[in-house]
């Protein structure tokens, strides 16, 4: 894989961020190292044949939540952080397109 | 050159629940912005999903009662994207393990039997809603973390009907199961549509249409989609088809290309680490398999072919499950099916429709309806009578015994009988020379005189024999 | 044994002291510690002492500025919720609330615990107290430096890497983070959610275990978290006996002969690592030498690295400023998201979340995020098959004493690099981990580290305890022991 100073803008963007051309040279460096460690993973034999580990081990036995209690926020709380609010909504530019 | 669409479906419907998927939020639609709303649901920081038993029964459920195959492990997945309606940036859902794959269901079709595919069913939260107001948009958090169930078809329709025979039987599956109640008003079912054309068996350039909201509306995304292709392909522009999401504008009546082609998004799904890896209790699968009712289709079978009902009359009772059981039950004790039928769609369902009422807000019982029917079939009284001795017990909620009276029964003991029609006959010398002499239609005057003198008790079967033997003499 | 929280509330009960007096005088030192450290982003003028009357009464601390608390600014040290002021308490919270502990402030760490050097708050460094030009460590770095001056008996932390167990080492206290799911993770702003754990920073092992006998337990917000009814650590310590004392250390990482070119500290590190191996014989621990596969060792920071940055991608969406945070002033919705993050996250957090959404993406995730994820199952697997034989796994925390805060920033040595980042393995499992002063090298401390299975934490406890009696360090910084 090329790193390339396109490809981490166009990550950045994905990720609804912008990076000065500083930031972008650190990530490429960043990448590299990385690279070089994922290689070494790769040499490890049959790995795909491995599980991926998701947690950090299994739980013996999980209750799920019964449908009854109740809690809910009041109106205000819901609203209490946001910048842009009426009293019943929060309130943002428009949303365009889907 | 013919060319048969192929369509797939991806049917979103809300469950129903006490609380939402993954929060102690309450699952209900409220007129009020942001009052059912958890912590979670807005994504403050630090807060962790919860997953709800009930929606995870109903899933099983409905992955069983489409056939699928039910993984040992319950998890799920983070689908990845930046919306304003998503507030964690992320939709708690199941595309790794989904909790029903590889399903099959047969719904009705008209007379006919149509089996779809199911590529799988799944488990997921729905988002907040957006109105849009001049140059602002209005979050509202009520419906985020509502639990959806997703159910995405194999591309095995090719016309609309079937589609819509598909949509509509799973609507009412969902409301026998009470899975959800699949309101399309309330905007509880929402549809994506995967579209494409081809000459053969081979499958063209699959056009997604996402977010159509009523069945009526698929219909016409359906016919529009298919129109603008063919188009396409019929003026040698087939390049043009494209792997693409669009979606139905209403008020131009076509498809438009989506803004942010959302198939650009790569939604970076990885196990939501919040929640363990649940291994499902075979016995628990079990009991919720044993507890979903008989389906609509089954009951269809047995209503036209076992009972010999219409098929109209057999849908007229299938609209709702509470129906159907009604008048199951009163099979079960033994009325006539079709008797039962006819008592129960035009009588009862006659005076629900007109009182707005539904099948739970009467008391009258189908051993009680029974034992007025039998009352008829022996004779006691007339069905005229019947009916407005249930009617009135409908409208009383009383017990229909209380409107039967010795005085109500029919006069059918023959000698009573003969004894009143001789009475009339002695008293009508003029009429009955006018009827020998060739006056028939007169026979009417003589029955009502009869029913006049019984106040309508005198059984009109035998009243009319004994009249016609007295003068035909 | 050893503890200020005992002893502190001895004084209490014999009216040596009011717990009004002791919260006075946290106060001062808080303050004082402020001012040479930097550590609080928030400090809690107004505290009281609450009458609950539980295991902690009386007790002030800090707590990690990644935990909410309602009505009490929580900033996770970042500027994209600078202003955000929870509407719920976490669980940890609460429960030492309930426990009559006192919140006496809200420390710095690195933004959203994603780094290792106490340095990318968005309230400034924190300094180390031993020397205020070199750094505390990373992420809980206030509440290390809080709780090494001596300000509180104990400070909260998260542990996601190594971030409760490296500051601890670097401030010469001690780091606990128990079994995954032992502490519910309610409340805790979420780094990396399959390797973030709560974690307690001590000046005392006696005093960790009494903490987390107050903050463990299951609950029923967080589904990850399990029933620990039955162990009870404190208790433990004092009364428990100890079946077996089998320690082992992988030689890759501790035995000299594995660095060609050692530098002098690193291997005053080592050698004093030795020693502390010594002493551990001397209290009936027997010690055996282990080796790991290097290849899966060299592959331990990058594994690390895609899954925390990955999850990390994940659990930072939420921060668009739609909801919470400062606004960006743009009137286009996206432009006002990009506004928001761009200005709101540090380069390091930048930095992580393209490398987590790299690897995430789907032509990559088979090579780089399964890969990891996989690489983590195989390191799990052989660390379970070592504790089935040795009690413990027994290790030194750093190639040497904390960094300087100028200079080489975040630029490691790779010869070291293992014996750096080895504690994630502690975060891998879920494995409960601790770390215990055992000395200085160049006049800064260091710590070593025991790491058992899970579920263990009591005899780990009991372990760490009597190794901590034998090496009798005691550490007085600005003599401000209450």
């Amino acid at each position: 894989m090329n790193f390339t100073k396109d490809l981490i803008d166009d990550l950045a963007s994905k990720l609804l961020f912008e990076l000065s051309d500083e930031e972008n040279k650190m990530v490429l460096d960043e990448f590299e190292e990385i690279e070089r460690n994922m290689n070494l993973i790769n040499d490890i034999g049959d790995i795909c044949k491995i599980e991926p580990l998701t947690h950090p081990f299994p739980l013996e036995s999980t209750v799920l939540r019964e449908d009854d209690e109740v809690f809910e926020l009041r109106q205000e709380e819901v609203l209490q952080n946001a910048q842009d609010k009426n009293l019943t909504s929060v309130i943002v530019p428009k949303v365009v397109g889907e | 050159m013919s060319l048969i669409p192929t369509i797939g479906i991806e049917m979103h419907c809300e469950m129903k629940s006490h609380t939402k998927v993954f929060s102690l939020a309450r699952n209900t639609y409220s007129e009020e912005g942001n009052i059912h709303v958890s912590p979670l649901d807005i994504a403050l920081p630090g807060t962790l999903p919860v997953l709800n038993k009930e929606c995870v029964r109903k899933a099983i459920m409905a992955a069983s009662l489409l056939h699928c195959e039910i993984p040992k492990y319950l998890y799920f997945d983070r689908k990845n994207y930046y919306y304003p309606d998503l507030p964690k940036g992320y939709q708690i859902t199941q595309s790794h393990a989904p909790i029903g794959v590889n399903g099959k269901i047969v719904v009705p079709k008209k007379e006919e039997e149509l089996e779809v595919l199911i590529h799988d069913i799944h488990l997921e939260e729905d988002t907040a809603q957006i109105e849009h107001i001049k140059d602002l948009s209005y979050i509202n958090y009520n419906r985020a973390g509502v639990p959806l169930l997703e159910l995405v078809t194999e591309p095995c329709f090719h016309s609309k009907e079937d589609v819509i025979a598909f949509l509509e039987y799973m609507r009412r599956v969902y409301q026998y199961t009470d899975i959800s109640d699949a309101d399309v008003m309330k905007g509880q079912v929402r549809c994506d549509v995967n579209i494409s054309l081809s000459e053969d068996d081979t499958l063209g350039t699959k056009v997604e249409i996402k977010g159509v909201n009523s069945f009526s509306n698929i219909a016409l995304v359906i016919d529009a989609e298919i129109k603008r292709q063919e188009e396409l392909i019929h003026s040698g522009r087939q390049d043009e088809i494209i792997q693409e999401t669009r979606r139905w504008d209403e008020a131009t009546g076509t498809t438009k290309r989506m803004r942010n082609k959302a198939d650009a998004v790569d939604y970076k799904y990885f196990v939501e680490p919040n929640i363990p890896k649940i291994c499902l209790d075979s016995d628990w699968i079990l009991s919720i398999q044993k507890s979903i009712p008989v389906l609509p289709m089954e009951r269809l079978k047995k209503y036209t072919k076992e009972y010999g009902l219409s098929y109209v009359d057999a849908n007229t009772l299938l609209k709702e499950k509470a129906i159907s059981d009604y008048y199951d039950e009163c099979v079960d004790t033994s009325i006539d099916p079709k008797v039962a039928c006819n008592w129960v769609t035009t009588v009862i369902l006659g005076f629900l429709n007109k009182e707005y009422k539904t099948i739970s807000d009467i008391s009258l019982m189908p051993k009680q309806l029974k034992m007025v029917i039998d009352k008829v079939s022996g004779g006691v009284i007339s069905s005229k009578q019947a009916k407005e001795v249930i009617l009135k017990s409908l409208e009383s909620s009383c017990d229909p015994s209380e409107f039967l009276s010795d005085d109500m029964a029919q006069i059918s003991d023959e000698d009573t009988l003969i004894k009143i029609v001789d009475a009339i006959l002695e008293k009508s010398e003029n009429q009955i020379q006018a009827y020998r002499a060739g006056k028939t239609n007169l026979f009417g005057y003589f029955v009502g005189q009869v029913m006049k003198e019984t106040n309508g008790k005198a059984n009109p079967v035998k009243t009319k024999k004994l009249l016609e033997k007295r003068l035909n003499q | 044994m050893r503890s200020e929280i005992l002893s502190l509330q001895e004084k209490m009960k014999k009216k040596e002291i009011t717990a009004q007096e002791v919260l006075k005088s946290t106060l001062v030192s808080v303050h004082e510690n402020q001012e040479k450290c930097n550590s609080f982003v928030t400090i809690l003028e107004d505290a009281k002492v609450n009458e609950n009357g539980g295991i902690l009464q009386g007790i002030p601390y800090a707590l990690k500025d990644n935990f909410s608390t309602r009505g009490i600014l929580t900033t996770g040290s970042s500027n994209t919720l600078k202003n955000y002021v929870p509407v719920y308490d976490a669980t940890v919270y609460e429960k030492l609330k309930q426990a009559g502990a006192i919140c006496v402030g809200k420390t710095v760490l690195d933004e959203f615990g994603l780094g290792g050097t106490g340095t990318t708050g968005h309230t400034g460094v924190v300094k180390n107290p031993w020397d205020e030009s070199r750094q505390a460590g990373g992420s809980s770095a206030g509440s290390a430096a809080v709780v090494a001056s001596g300000a509180v008996p104990f400070a909260i932390g998260s542990d996601t890497g190594d971030s409760v167990r490296k500051p601890a080492a670097y401030c010469g206290i001690v780091g606990y983070k128990p079994t995954y799911g032992m502490i519910s993770r309610y409340g805790l702003f979420p780094f990396a959610s399959s390797l973030d754990h709560v974690g307690v920073l001590t000046r005392s092992v006696m005093d960790a275990a009494i903490v987390v006998d107050a903050i463990k337990g299951l609950d029923d917000k967080d589904m990850t978290s399990f029933d620990s009814s039955s162990i009870h650590l404190a208790e433990n310590l004092q009364n428990g006996k100890l079946d077996s004392k089998k320690l082992f250390y992988i030689k890759e990482i501790a035995d000299i002969s594995s660095y060609e070119n050692p530098s002098e500290e690193l291997k005053d590190a080592l050698s004093l690592f030795q020693k502390t191996l010594e002493q551990a014989k001397e209290v009936g621990f027997e010690v055996y030498e282990e080796s790991m596969d290097e290849t899966l060792l060299a592959a331990i920071p990058s594994t690390y690295t895609c899954i925390s940055c990955a999850e990390a991608t994940s659990n930072l969406s939420n921060l668009t400023g739609i909801i919470f945070g400062p606004r960006g002033e743009s009137r286009n919705i996206t432009d006002m998201m990009v506004e928001h993050r761009t200005k709101g996250f540090s380069p390091l957090i930048k930095r992580r979340l393209i490398i987590g959404s790299y690897v995430l993406q789907k032509e990559n995730q088979e090579k780089y995020f399964l890969n990891a994820q996989r690489v983590r199952h195989l390191i799990v697997d052989k660390m379970n098959d070592f504790f089935e034989k040795y009690d413990a796994l027994i290790l030194p925390c750093s190639s040497g004493g904390a960094k300087p805060l100028e200079g080489e920033l975040e630029v490691l040595n790779k010869s070291s690099m293992i014996l750096e980042n080895h504690m994630v393995i502690g975060n891998f499992g879920g494995y409960p981990s601790i770390t215990i002063p055992n000395g200085l090298v160049n006049g800064l401390p260091v710590g070593v580290n025991l790491t058992s299975k899970i579920k263990s934490d009591a005899s780990l406890l009991k372990m760490a305890s009597l190794l901590e009696e034998k090496m009798d360090i005691h550490y007085e910084l600005g003599g401000k022991s209450l």
